[in-house]
């Protein structure tokens, strides 16, 4: 995108007036998205986004700057405005630092042919369409989309590596309505990943149309919400949206090497139930959150962040590693070169545990079986987080029964991770449709989780007593 | 930076377009410079400033619509993307609605929409500010021992529009905002709290004792709160929260979501839905207001609509397509690729948030939220929440871990007292207010 040399000189300017280190990180993204509404194809948007940014970290301080302008004059001017973080220091010049090319093992392919077979795509939304008016009379209207998505990134560090990698992204979803009587219910089903669009031909078009149509038909006939305390079983795959945010955004190493977290100083202590281990791993084939490398050029790695209830690390962008005397974990990643790395999630699950879902159903008197969640949010001062029930049911005596709508969940990370009673042995990970919001910035992540029981927990709905 | 050079660029990609077969198409070019300061104690944590220039584009062929944004301004490049853009709408379905609006005009007169002052202002006052921040937030209450930052951050734009009808205009825009997050140890629980405020001009700025007064409260307020039973009681949303409520009214009003049946308020436009002290306005003229411009995403003029009035509920917000779609008129409220808010604010009352908390003998009042579970087709409203519990209308003690939750076609009805406190921080704002009756689920 840019030579070798400037990229090269780049840095180096950058690091005029000293600095810990320095990088420059150029991208290359095009996005495709077609969107259905109302049966047809509404839609058609691109999206191309290039650029450069460049970053120079003194101690805990970072200066950046970045550049859409891929001119020499524009991008010298970008390394001298992210080098005055450090401009108390003499000014040393350029030094010359020689990059040498890094390759990077694969957990994707990318294909930079750049040709998309746009034909395909619209005739995946239509099939979900389809499928989804089919599964029911209900069914009054159906959303769709499809992007897919190619990024082309290339990383330069003041140590002299340079580093590339291509990823691709494919996400496809399907919101479908039902309407009866007065009432209306909706279900969301999405797909995709770092694959191509082969993928789904395994994960038909067809069957995520009907599996939303489902979910809407779940929920145009469910009860409100009950309020107040009771068990928690958490559905596999998509529930692990819990670990996400009841324990992962806390393990992220800017909130702990400042102290922030609750988490903060705790490696080795007891933070969940002896049952809970939870890994996150940037290497797990075609995952959303999977990387060949970061976006600061450090390698994916598959991290233990707590075994057995006892927390073993946290996620470790480059700056804070080194504050805090580690090893960067993989972690580091940003939405765009707009953007400053931050420690981010990767891949986060559940590995399995002993109990069947029977078990765990037949030992639950009165409570909630959350199957999907919608989506989450985590204040990680303190831990409180609150969750969105995508489709959850009434237990009664050991048996799933009625659906209920609209359901939050409401808790504190380490006081729900200390209830967890029970850890199903039908680990999986959840449909690639996830993306973790963090400081404004947007990245795709994955999630995973075998069925769960938590002893008791706080249901936000509207049935008092 | 300035505005003919963004014109410029604009009317370049409409030639392109207009070669790669785009039978009419619509340009917008946003040109900014950005800066951000963060400190933490006594350190400078991040400084960046960067110039920034992003082109979108919409293209209409035989009545299909494609679009494309993009950031890379090399000539080839430009060019490639977008012909593959116009080349994209092949496989749209024809739309009898799609197109450019039936006219496109500009008025920015006393608008104040960019503060002079804010060009010339030098990086080192900028950080200073930002270093105050962290400074005053630990000055005023020993009990806050650590901070996620202090920010000031500005951002001087400009923003153009130009058609292939011959409409081409532009206008320039400053912004300028503070926030802090201060992090209080109560006992071995840390309490975080982030307050932070914007405006267009640096004068019209919350000062930064206030910032960092507000932000403290609201960390230290909630030392030892507790999780409260599970009732029916009055709820008072303080005005941050109100905002984030008031965001979800929106999503109702949009047309966007009401074309497509995502709305509790399809088919209700005439109805009386809240209170008496229901009157909501989206007004895209508000002098100076963060969510004020001379035209709107599509170049139609900004106004004033009144929504709610009284109750009742009188408009939806529209840009052209959903317009046509729905047999309306545009409100000037498009973001160039949907319906967005202009300065969408609920009318102001006249009393203070404290004679608010003092007329209710018992209720919560609502400090924070977290989470985002509305379902707007139902209208159904669930948060994360924590504030006070309030009895004999006094704070009596704070409360966490419990969630809000009902129904907006109950809630706004249940809207009966509304402060005065209300200040244009965004496009989405609201004065504090309270509900008779929702319900809170703890214990």
């Amino acid at each position: 995108m840019i030579d070798e040399a400037l990229m090269g000189r780049l840095v180096s300017r950058a690091m005029r007036y000293g600095g810990d280190f320095a990088d420059v990180f150029c991208e290359r993204r095009r996005t495709l998205s077609y969107r259905l509404q109302d049966g047809r194809i509404h839609d058609a948007s691109y999206a191309v986004t290039l650029g450069v940014g460049i970053r120079v970290v003194v101690g805990e301080s970072a200066g950046y700057a970045c550049s859409d302008d891929l001119s020499p004059a524009a991008l010298l001017d970008a390394a001298d405005a992210a080098s005055l973080i450090a401009r108390t220091a003499p000014d040393g010049g350029e030094r010359s630092i020689e990059l040498s090319l890094e390759h990077s093992p694969a957990f994707y392919d990318c294909d930079r042919s750049d040709t998309i077979d746009a034909a395909r795509y619209v005739a995946m939304l239509e099939a979900a369409d389809t499928a989804a008016r089919r599964y029911d009379p209900r069914i009054v209207a159906v959303n769709a989309h499809v992007s897919d998505e190619l990024q082309e990134v290339w990383i330069a560090t003041s140590e002299g590596r340079l580093v590339a990698d291509c990823r691709p992204l494919i996400t496809f979803g399907v919101q479908a309505v039902a309407s009866e009587k007065n009432e209306r219910g909706s279900g969301y089903v999405g797909d995709g990943g770092r694959t191509s669009i082969e993928f789904f031909a395994r994960e038909t078009p067809a069957a995520l149309g009907a599996e939303a149509a489902r979910i809407a038909t779940v929920n145009v006939s469910a009860v409100p919400a009950p309020a107040g305390e009771m068990e928690m079983i958490v559905g596999a795959g998509g529930g692990g949206v819990l670990l996400h945010e009841a324990v992962g955004h806390g393990l992220e190493s800017d909130f702990n090497r400042r102290g922030t977290s609750l988490y903060s100083g705790r490696v080795g202590e007891r933070v969940a139930s002896d049952l809970v281990t939870i890994y996150d791993d940037g290497n797990l084939p075609e995952e959303r959150g999977t990387l060949n490398v970061d976006d600061e050029g450090v390698a994916g790695q598959h991290k233990v962040l707590v075994e057995k209830g006892v927390l073993l690390g946290y996620m470790q962008d480059r700056l804070n590693a080194r504050l805090m005397g580690v090893e960067p974990t993989g972690s580091g990643r940003r939405q765009s070169f707009r953007f400053v790395p931050q420690p981010r999630m990767c891949n986060t699950y559940m590995p399995a545990g002993e109990s069947s879902v029977d078990e765990i159903l037949a030992s639950t008197q009165r409570g909630i079986y959350a199957k999907s969640f919608a989506g989450g949010q985590v204040e990680i001062a303190k831990g409180d987080f609150v969750f969105m029930v995508g489709e959850g049911y009434l237990i009664e005596k050991g048996k799933i029964t009625t659906p209920v709508r609209n359901a939050s969940i409401v808790g504190n990370g380490p006081e729900a991770m200390m209830k967890v009673v029970a850890v199903g042995n039908d680990a999986r990970l959840a449909r690639r449709h996830y993306t973790c919001g963090k400081g404004g910035q947007f990245v795709p992540v994955g999630v995973g989780m075998p069925t769960v029981k938590i002893s008791s927990i706080t249901v936000g709905g509207t049935q008092h007593g | 930076m300035d505005e003919s050079t963004a014109i410029a660029i604009a009317n370049h990609a409409l030639s392109l377009a207009r070669d790669a077969g785009a039978q009419s198409a619509e340009a917008s070019v946003s040109i900014a410079h950005r800066f951000n300061a963060e400190a933490r104690a006594q350190v400078v944590a991040k400084l960046e400033g960067s110039t920034g220039k992003s082109l979108f584009l919409r293209v209409f062929r035989d009545g299909r619509k494609a679009t494309l944004s993009t950031t890379d301004f090399t000539a080839g490049g430009l060019r490639d993307a977008v012909t593959r853009a116009v080349g994209h709408a092949d496989l749209v379905a024809p739309d009898e609605y799609a197109g450019l609006p039936d006219e496109a005009a500009t008025d920015g007169a006393g608008l104040r929409l960019a503060d002079p002052a804010l060009a010339q202002r030098e990086g080192v006052a900028k950080v200073a500010e930002a270093l105050e921040l962290e400074r005053l937030i630990r000055a005023a209450d020993p009990r806050v021992t650590n901070s996620s930052g202090s920010h000031y951050h500005d951002a001087v734009g400009v923003t153009a529009l130009a058609n292939s009808t011959g409409f081409s205009a532009a206008y320039t825009w400053t912004r300028v905002g503070r926030s802090t997050g201060p992090v209080a140890l109560d006992g071995e629980v840390k309490r975080i709290a982030h307050y932070g405020t914007a405006a267009r001009y640096l004068s019209e700025l919350e000062g930064l004792g206030t910032i960092a007064t507000t932000a403290v409260r609201r960390a230290v307020d909630l030392f030892g709160a507790r999780k409260p039973p599970t009732m029916r009681v009055p709820v008072i949303f303080e005005r941050d929260v109100a905002a984030s409520l008031l965001e979800d009214v929106f999503a109702a009003v949009s047309a966007a979501n009401v074309a497509v049946g995502n709305s509790w308020l399809s088919g209700r436009v005439g109805e009386r839905i809240g209170s008496e002290l229901v009157t909501i306005v989206d007004d895209g003229r508000v002098p100076g207001g963060l969510g004020t411009s001379p035209f709107d995403g599509e170049g139609v003029p900004t106004r004033r609509t009144p929504v709610f009035e009284r109750g009742m509920l009188r408009s939806f917000l529209y840009d052209t397509y959903y317009a046509r779609k729905l047999g309306a008129s545009s409100t000037g409220n498009s973001t160039g690729g949907g319906v967005g808010p202009s300065n969408f604010y609920l009318e102001p009352g006249s009393i203070s948030l404290d004679d608010l908390i003092a007329a209710t003998p018992q209720g919560v009042l609502v400090m924070d939220t977290i989470g985002f579970a509305t379902e707007h087709a139902t209208g159904t409203y669930s948060r994360g929440a924590r504030g006070f519990f309030i009895e004999n209308g006094e704070l009596a003690y704070p409360i966490d871990e419990f969630t809000i939750a009902g129904q907006f076609t109950d809630m706004l009805a249940g809207v009966d007292a509304v402060a005065g406190d209300l200040r244009f921080e965004g496009p989405v704002v609201s004065p504090s207010f309270r509900i008779a009756e929702m319900t809170v689920s703890g214990n």
